[in-house]
């Protein structure tokens, strides 16, 4: 019973893997940021090679990598599941994980070495499917689901068919299969991806965190128990009616983001750091991001889409740092803490609240110059370099975590926990 | 789920009394800190005695398992004593930015412990233990002083 339910702290992941996990994010950040000064505008037309690179060094290689990095940590405490081995399969799913991305942005890159895509197929497939596998096999045990574990399996499912789906269109970009349906395709892999993936998984999130972090009033229990089924059903209808389907995505996402703006109104801790910033932010840039999905649907101009494609990633991005200004500093107390060492850090000593705010600004300046190099092209310059800043603030961030625990745990002062074995 | 339902709304008066300290150092009025911390920490470490003396041997004694969920629960109970001492000491120091700090690891140790509580051991306590064992388990909490 007690290594079944995941209430051991031993069930906590090391926090090595995160930290990992986080760095690696950071780093393909870093490398977004100079693909933005490399292609320049060209990155707003959506079916460019820029675009493309761009659009997977985030998706996969930032948000998968967070969003992968968050779930081996909050996995054990939200659903009570255990992933054994963390370490071992962290390293594994990581190392296939960065040479797939890797050869991916280079087959997108070099169409002349077509085989490169089935060497992303390969490594991208086993990696993702791995770690889908992984921990989906493990939630499908969960006796008692909450809003969130189910939210989550049904995200790890999208994410599933996303990868899927992305095995055939590289499979038929190497030649190997015909890519009879590649469009049709094309449309179902990033509607899975952005929305039952990246904005499920966030909102299956948000049902836990927010009350949690912020001590607000609780979710409507139909709202946690339905809304990632509808979700799912409105994706999959989406595909087949894009114009109707489209449109209902839109408003159940403005809704729930309406709604969690609501909650964090009500919340009962008074301080508002810069956590809350990242998160009004990103529920905000949701809303806009569909509004502007809405409004492309009815009058096709390219600026309303690069609008709606912009604010989608101030949407997801927000919502990560949001995250990880909680995760990082709370885990290293947390571990340090629990290993008994008494001048463990506080989590303010990890990184401040004021660290987090002047980053919140970069961000901000990321997304303001991005928007308006919409028309005012060189701004695309600002937000290259601002994009490297951000994501270069967020690695030095997640260095220091690891260098101030190491020295913690080289002090060697700790209590005697030998009586609590 | 009578159990369940008593220490949720439990768990639900404690973070209410926590933002209400928290507000009261935010403003720097250490003296209205000082009560409302105390009131957070006496309500706290109240629903803890609850549990260690009551809830859990109940528990223990029916499933016959004394080194499970409740040791874990027992283990974070003493890391978040052990945490209301500091941020008591930071209140006596009127340290604004430690106790601010120390609440941010206080609020989620705590609610990751409610978390675990809430979803798994209250309702497989809810599950384990026969209705008139639970109300009677219930009715020796509510008698519970510090």
């Amino acid at each position: 019973m007690f290594q079944q339910n995941g209430l051991s702290l031993d069930q906590a992941p090391p926090i090595g893997v995160i930290f990992r996990l986080f760095f690696v994010a950071s780093l393909f950040g870093v490398l977004s940021g100079i693909f933005i000064l490399l292609y320049g505008v060209d990155i707003f037309d959506l079916s460019s090679i820029g675009a493309i690179t761009i659009v997977h060094t985030l998706t996969l290689g930032v948000m998968a990598s967070f969003m992968l990095g968050a779930l081996f940590q909050m996995l054990p405490v939200i659903g009570g599941v255990v992933i054994s081995a963390p370490v071992g399969w962290s390293w594994t799913i990581q190392i296939l994980f960065v040479f797939g991305l890797i050869s991916l942005l280079l087959a997108f890159n070099l169409p002349q070495f077509s085989y490169l895509f089935i060497y992303a197929s390969i490594l991208l497939g086993l990696s993702l499917l791995g770690a889908i596998v992984l921990m989906g096999n493990r939630l499908l045990l969960v006796a008692h689901h909450t809003s969130s574990s189910r939210g989550m399996l049904f995200a790890l499912v999208a994410f599933g068919v996303t990868i899927f789906l992305a095995i055939y269109l590289s499979l038929s970009l190497a030649g190997v299969v015909d890519g009879i349906y590649y469009m049709q395709i094309k449309v179902a892999h990033y509607s899975f991806g952005l929305f039952g993936w990246i904005t499920l998984l966030i909102f299956s999130i948000s049902f836990q965190v927010i009350e949690m972090f912020y001590v607000t009033p609780p979710y409507p229990s139909l709202v946690g128990k339905y809304l990632p089924l509808t979700l799912f059903v409105i994706l999959i209808f989406s595909i087949f009616m894009p114009f109707i389907g489209g449109i209902m995505m839109s408003i159940l996402l403005i809704s729930f983001s309406l709604l969690t703006l609501y909650r964090l109104s009500q919340k009962k801790r008074p301080l508002a750091d810069a956590t809350i910033w990242f998160w009004r932010l990103g529920l905000t840039s949701l809303i806009v991001s569909m509004l502007f999905a809405i409004a492309y649907k009815i009058f096709s101009l390219d600026w309303i889409n690069s609008i709606s494609s912009v604010a989608f990633v101030s949407f997801a991005l927000s919502i990560i740092f949001a995250m990880f200004y909680k995760i990082v500093p709370f885990l290293t107390w947390f571990h340090l803490n629990a290993q008994g060492y008494y001048k463990a850090p506080m989590m303010h000593e990890v990184i401040h609240p004021k660290t987090a705010k002047k980053h919140f600004w970069i961000h901000s300046i990321v997304i303001i110059s991005l928007l308006l190099s919409i028309w005012i092209t060189p701004l695309i310059y600002l937000a290259g370099a601002s994009t490297i800043l951000s994501f270069g603030w967020v690695s030095y961030q997640v260095i220091y975590a690891h260098l101030l625990y190491v020295k913690t745990q080289k002090s060697g002062e700790k209590f005697d926990m030998s009586g609590m074995d | 789920m009578i159990i369940t339902n008593y220490m949720r709304d439990e768990h639900r008066e404690c973070d209410t009394l926590f933002a209400k300290a928290e507000e009261a150092v935010a403003l720097a009025e250490w003296s209205v800190a000082g009560e409302r911390f105390l009131a957070f920490a006496n309500d706290t470490i109240r629903h803890f005695k609850k549990e260690e003396d009551e809830l859990f041997p109940a528990f223990e004694n029916q499933t016959g398992n004394a080194q499970g969920p409740t040791m874990v629960m027992k283990y974070e109970h003493e890391q978040i004593r052990d945490l209301i001492g500091k941020m008591a000491a930071s209140i006596e120091a009127e340290d604004k930015d430690a106790y601010l700090s120390l609440a941010e690891s206080m609020m989620i140790l705590l609610q990751q412990h409610n978390m675990k509580e809430e979803q798994m051991l209250y309702s497989m306590c809810d599950r384990a233990l026969p209705q008139a064992l639970k109300e009677e388990t219930l009715e020796k909490m509510k008698a519970v002083t510090i």
